[in-house]
């Protein structure tokens, strides 16, 4: 009888590139789609901005920094629609992928193969990463040049360094949300929900100071919420919340260790547990 | 070889007509809330996401306000602009998208042939598949006006009746794109639902429920005048706020009625005629199953 071994790291790393590969080739088919995710930032942050032009005239800046910390009204928008364009792409491209494996009825053949799932959930985080990340600075450049801001003030490298370490906790984060995805099975209402809880807790447009205390600090026990601080604050001195950015940094790196760890755990709990109430190939 | 031929029994003669008509309306209605209640996450979802984006965009107006979240209540001009635009935008969402997505996942389920033979009315097929969603957003835009009005000011309730009649003829006219997207889907199958994103986003700017047409470049103003939409929202927001200063913002309210109600009255009819001929041509071909 031949038996299956544990696979190597190696293995296992092949096998996460390979479905991140698979991913990157299936999005390349739909250029429209794609095309899209650069255009909706802009537009989604030119929503406040139009309005509060509107509405404000040429006291929009000065009320603007008044209440943010930056009379650059256009950056401050363009990071925070993008920041949430990452963020509900990490949500979304997890949420689907399990929702369409159980859908298909490709799910449980998934774990008849040594791969674990998590290995491939693991490669589907990095190709969210890229398609996210990649629309996301794109529209912010292209946002900043139809509006008319400099999008390199500031400092461009900490802002990066805050995207990079943010991403980590968030797709821990996504896991967490793919165990309910696979528990509750209705990936789209909890995808639709829980991208405007987000959005709204990492003050897409708006600091996060402004809300009540109780849910200022459910904000700030959310990885999301210092990465698009932090990038903020590097690019356009908004303020950090503990006033540098290296302690900024550190509560970042702590849900570095903690969020994916978490994730994982609380994803194979709830795998276990619906493989053995055969709850794998329900939808 | 059984044939079904509308004037050869008593049964038959009972699936045309007005009553039929309606009969399998309400029919096909109860089907789409049936699978609606199926699943009541996304049910109680829809809510709770209305509630957070109404609270994301008006926590977002007030940061250009001079006061800040201390000014919220004072300005109810703003809170007539951005509820009123949002109403429109939420019932332009469902009527645009839901109809081609269903038409889609019938194609996607493998259903959407057999209901190519039966007799039952195909209008009426379109119509039920946004009905139970138009009503259930109907109570959500009650909702969110409501809030609104709480965070961001008193909400301006002048001219009712117009306002309402406006609202209809604008609905009637965004079912008519509804069942043309829905031709749409027919033909460029998956690309629809990015389409269809496209179409909402490009309202958004276009049509600008969310602000004032005066924010807009002087260059995209000229393009919002060529979209009937545009004049639905200009005129249900003025009315509603009672015609204040610079309102109506595109044209005179008398001319923006007319367009409003050839709006609401040709679309539909276009959009049908259109979606008939896509779904006669994707019979022809073979290809109303393909996806």
């Amino acid at each position: 009888m031949t038996t299956i071994g544990k696979p190597s790291l190696s293995q296992t790393v092949s096998a996460a590139l390979a479905e991140t590969r698979l991913r990157l080739i299936n999005i390349s088919r739909y250029p429209g789609q794609m095309v899209l995710e650069v255009i909706i930032p802009i537009v989604f942050a030119s929503m406040p901005m139009l309005l509060g032009r509107a509405t404000a005239g040429d006291q929009a800046g000065a009320n603007f920094a008044a209440n943010t910390g930056t009379a650059n009204y256009v950056a401050f928008l363009l990071i925070g629609s993008n920041v949430f364009t990452i963020v509900s792409g990490a949500f979304w491209h997890i949420a689907y992928w399990l929702r369409f494996e159980q859908e298909t009825g490709t799910l449980e053949a998934i774990y008849l193969t040594p791969t674990s799932s998590v290995t491939l959930l693991s490669g589907v985080s990095l190709y969210s990463a890229i398609r996210s990340g990649g629309s996301a600075i794109l529209a912010y450049l292209i946002g900043c040049l139809v509006f008319q801001v400099n999008p390199f003030e500031g400092n461009v490298l900490l802002a990066f360094a805050f995207i990079l370490v943010g991403l980590v906790p968030l797709y821990g984060v996504a896991m967490l949300f793919g165990a309910l995805v696979l528990k509750v099975k209705e990936s789209n209402a909890l995808v639709g929900l829980m991208q405007w809880v987000v959005s709204f807790l990492m003050g897409i447009f708006f600091p996060v100071t402004v809300l009540p205390p109780f849910v200022r600090a459910i904000a700030l026990a959310f990885p999301p919420t210092w990465m698009t601080n932090g990038v903020r604050s590097a690019l356009l001195g908004v303020g950090f919340f503990f006033g540098q950015w290296y302690l900024d940094m550190a509560v970042l790196w702590a849900f570095l260790f903690f969020a994916p760890l978490f994730g994982f755990w609380v994803f194979n709990r709830v795998e276990t547990g619906i493989k053995r109430n055969e709850g794998v190939g329900q939808f | 070889m059984t044939t079904i031929d509308s004037n050869s029994n008593s049964n038959t003669q009972l699936l045309t007509g007005p009553a039929a008509w309606f009969d399998s309306l309400i029919e096909m209605s109860k089907k789409e809330l049936l699978i609606m209640i199926r699943y009541p996450v996304e049910f109680i979802a829809s809510f709770g996401q209305v509630f957070i984006i109404v609270t994301v965009l008006t926590l977002a107006g007030l940061m250009f306000s001079r006061g800040g979240l201390e000014s919220a209540g004072d300005n109810s001009q703003t809170s007539g602009l951005v509820i009123y635009g949002f109403i429109l935008f939420m019932f332009l969402s469902d009527t645009l998208w839901t109809i081609g997505y269903n038409v889609r996942r019938e194609q996607k389920q493998g259903t959407l042939e057999q209901l190519y033979l039966s007799p039952a009315s195909k209008f009426a097929s379109l119509v039920s598949r946004v009905t139970v969603t138009l009503i259930w957003t109907g109570l959500l835009s009650i909702s969110s006006a409501w809030l609104m009005s709480v965070m961001i000011g008193r909400l301006p309730f002048a001219n009712i009746p117009l306002g309402a009649f406006i609202l209809i003829m604008a609905l009637c006219g965004t079912f008519g794109i509804g069942f043309a997207f829905a031709a749409l889907t027919l033909r460029i199958k998956e690309a629809g639902q990015t389409m269809a994103n496209m179409l909402q986003f490009a309202f958004m700017v276009l049509c600008a429920p969310f602000f004032p047409f005066s924010a807009l470049p002087d260059w995209i103003r000229i393009i919002s005048r060529f979209i009937p939409l545009s004049y639905a929202v200009d005129a249900f927001r003025s009315t509603l706020m009672g015609f204040p200063s610079g309102y109506p913002e595109l044209a005179p309210i008398g001319v923006e009625l007319v367009i409003v109600i050839l709006f609401g009255l040709l679309m539909p009819l276009l959009g049908y005629w259109l979606y008939r001929r896509e779904e006669n041509q994707a019979r022809a071909t073979g290809s109303l199953s393909e996806y």
